[in-house]
């Protein structure tokens, strides 16, 4: 279409009445000068030098800019807003990152001290008598909760994956593809309560007993051995967090899948490998590294999951999860569910607190972001895999 | 074809020293015996050469639409064959339903025999696995897998557990040699073949299909994506693999198909307009649409 419209005298004119199809790749590159169309019209009202093709020119300067201004300001935003929240939680747990010191990692006792007595002040701080806070069941709860979340979804999710892009006809994987997506979008709360009411129950019943009644009596297994409770706990919030997790890693890796260069794969069915060979010698390992970051994706999900957490979870402040079943909390669903309470406390600590496990949280999810970033430039530039393709 | 009837019921594995005797006391209408004789020259056998692949009467499809019609055609043992045409005519369907890469295709339906050995490849009681190894294939791109260059070479030979795991090195380095590339890649078998040039990734793709030891290599415009030398690496390995191994090329080059088959195939239109020796077809065609085609007429 370009090369009809730019013949002729008329080069210009015409390609800005009816050359609709080259604008857009014309749009931006109006002020860079190497326009064909646009920049015969702008030479020759130039060469009149008159006051109009200046004020034209100043004109089309600034519009040429504001783009980029705006631009440059929406790309900020991300980071403006990391390093506002950053620093204000900083500010704002300061006193209690003070107070609690580093036994704030070690601790299991979350005391908020007596309300009713006098306020004391230690290390300069204010706070109620008796006050202890420990994070360690919380921080232990968090890291347990999401990684059964992630031995479960992971696999799950591939499979899922793999069935939709390899196996199924194209309606049967739209299908299912729409249940991922409304999967995912299902708001947690009602997780929870399906969680809490249904899924916490049943494991409690029918899954939890062949768990424990079968599982040696060895030092590291004896993690899946104990009393298997009434559903509320670690093994249920874990289950729960893989459901939300799933979709995620499934459309994700769907996707993945669909990238994988055809020509490949017919290369390896062409060499008499079955579907599922070649799908371990090809798509697999094309998708590795991408699979490696959306199970960061999830994990950054699972890690920050709040309110089904919070109903499955039992909310048992003070107690390290140490077997499957015990009921426990996390960090996010301890926020969600003492700030009420932290209110109270006159000097302000509580809050304070629940601000310094705030970043702590932030700070793990940061450190397992980084990990996995290592991990798949490691993946990907360790073994054969191509870089940069993929993902 | 006066060929034992394709209703005939045969034996399920085919002995293929037995079907070799049976192919060579019938006479194959389709081959001249001007062919034959370019043969003996080609691969200096002094018996005939029996059709290791063979299409009979087949007409392939997919859905509605009816891509060859009652195609004919026979490719010798240990010869290299040249399947030509114009874009669309059908040539890299009829490649691969010799190894049944069409059987996944939506819609594919196919009417009269493809035969390997004398034998339906798709009869029941054929080994889909097996029938891809003795036909191996190379694509028009070079499809490396995702993994090292040592891998690449012995991904089939794991998958057919051809050797155990401590000579699968040994076996890489022999089918690398064999494809001339030992040289380029022998410091570096660890790394990605994606590094590799065009040329150096089609002729990895070779040596990969080369080391299942297949007995038929089918190959749909295997240079048509390199440069002239990597092209000429390419037909020199070829050469050199004949008479071992029976080779089916798709070209769109009808210099390569002059410089390298001993027979040729024309296809137009999903049917099989003529076929032969190389040098009669391009000499003295016989059918009017190989002489536009040939002349550069169509296509």
């Amino acid at each position: 279409m370009a090369a009809r419209v730019v013949s002729g005298g008329a080069a210009g004119r015409v390609w800005r009445v009816s050359g609709t199809a080259g604008r857009p790749r014309q749009g931006l590159a109006g002020t860079g000068g190497t326009g064909g169309g646009v920049m015969t019209v702008d030479r020759s009202a130039a060469l009149d030098g008159s006051g109009r093709s200046r004020v034209l020119a100043v004109i089309r300067k600034l519009a040429g800019r504001a783009p980029k201004t705006f631009l440059f300001g929406c790309a900020a935003v991300p980071l403006v807003a990391l390093a506002f929240v950053v620093v204000a939680l900083t500010v704002k747990a300061m006193p209690a990152i003070r107070y609690n010191g580093f036994g704030f990692f070690t601790r299991r006792a979350w005391n908020p001290g007596s309300t009713y007595a006098q306020l004391v002040t230690t290390h300069g701080v204010q706070h109620p008598v008796g006050a202890s806070y420990g994070a360690l069941p919380l921080i232990l709860g968090t890291l347990e909760s999401s990684a059964i979340a992630l031995v479960l979804a992971v696999p799950i999710g591939i499979a899922v994956a793999a069935v939709v892009v390899e196996m199924l006809p194209a309606r049967m994987s739209s299908a299912v593809g729409f249940c991922l997506e409304v999967l995912a979008g299902v708001p947690s709360v009602v997780y929870g309560l399906w969680g809490a009411y249904t899924l916490g129950p049943f494991l409690a019943r029918h899954v939890s007993p062949l768990i424990a009644n079968h599982i040696p009596d060895v030092p590291v297994l004896r993690f899946f051995k104990g009393p298997v409770g009434a559903g509320e706990g670690l093994l249920s919030s874990g289950v729960v967090l893989a459901i939300m997790v799933v979709p995620i890693i499934a459309a994700t890796t769907r996707d993945l899948l669909r990238q994988v260069p055809r020509d490949s794969v017919y290369g390896a069915t062409a060499l008499g490998m079955t579907g599922s060979e070649a799908f371990h010698a090809v798509s697999f390992r094309w998708v590795r590294s991408g699979i490696v970051g959306v199970s960061m994706l999830g994990l950054g999900r699972a890690l920050g999951e709040t309110m089904a957490i919070a109903m499955v979870s039992g909310a048992e402040l003070g107690v390290n999860p140490h077997n499957l079943y015990l009921t426990m909390t996390t960090i996010a669903a301890t926020i969600v569910s003492q700030l009420d309470s932290a209110f109270t406390d006159a000097s302000g600590l509580a809050v304070r607190t629940l601000g310094e496990a705030a970043l702590v949280l932030a700070a793990i999810t940061l450190l397992l972001n980084v990990a996995a970033r290592l991990m798949v430039r490691r993946v990907s530039a360790g073994t054969a895999l191509p870089v940069g393709r993929g993902i | 074809m006066t060929n034992t009837s394709p209703d005939a019921p045969l034996p399920v594995s085919v002995n293929s020293n037995e079907a070799l005797h049976v192919m060579n006391q019938n006479l194959n209408v389709n081959m001249s015996t001007t062919a034959q004789a370019t043969v003996e020259v080609q691969t200096g056998q002094t018996e005939p050469s029996a059709p290791v692949l063979a299409a009979r009467n087949a007409s392939v499809g997919f859905g509605g639409k009816t891509v060859l019609t009652g195609v004919g055609v026979d490719f010798a043992k240990g010869t290299i064959t040249a399947v030509i045409g114009p874009t669309g005519c059908g040539k890299s369907t009829l490649l691969r339903s010799f190894n049944r890469m069409n059987d996944k295709t939506s819609g594919y339906w196919r009417t009269g025999s493809i035969e390997l050995d004398g034998s339906d490849v798709s009869r029941k009681g054929v080994d889909l696995l097996d029938l891809r190894r003795r036909v191996g294939m190379v694509f028009q791109r070079p499809n490396p897998f995702p993994m090292s260059i040592r891998d690449n070479v012995v991904a089939g030979v794991r998958a057919h557990r051809m050797a155990p795991r401590r000579k699968l090195a040994a076996t890489a380095e022999h089918y690398l040699r064999q494809v001339g590339l030992w040289g380029a890649v022998s410091e570096r078998l660890g790394d990605s073949p994606f590094r590799l040039s065009g040329g150096q990734q089609q002729l990895l793709c070779l040596a990969r299909a080369l080391a299942v030891e297949p007995e038929v290599l089918l190959l749909d415009e295997p240079t048509s994506s390199l440069d002239p030398i990597a092209t000429e690496m390419v037909e020199d390995l070829l050469r050199k693999l004949i008479p071992a191994i029976t080779i089916v090329i798709v070209t769109h080059n009808l210099h390569q198909a002059r410089r390298l088959a001993g027979r040729t195939a024309f296809l137009y239109d999903g049917r099989l307009v003529e076929s032969g020796d190389t040098a009669e077809i391009f000499s003295s065609p016989r059918e009017p649409e190989t002489v536009s085609y040939i002349g550069g007429r169509i296509g």
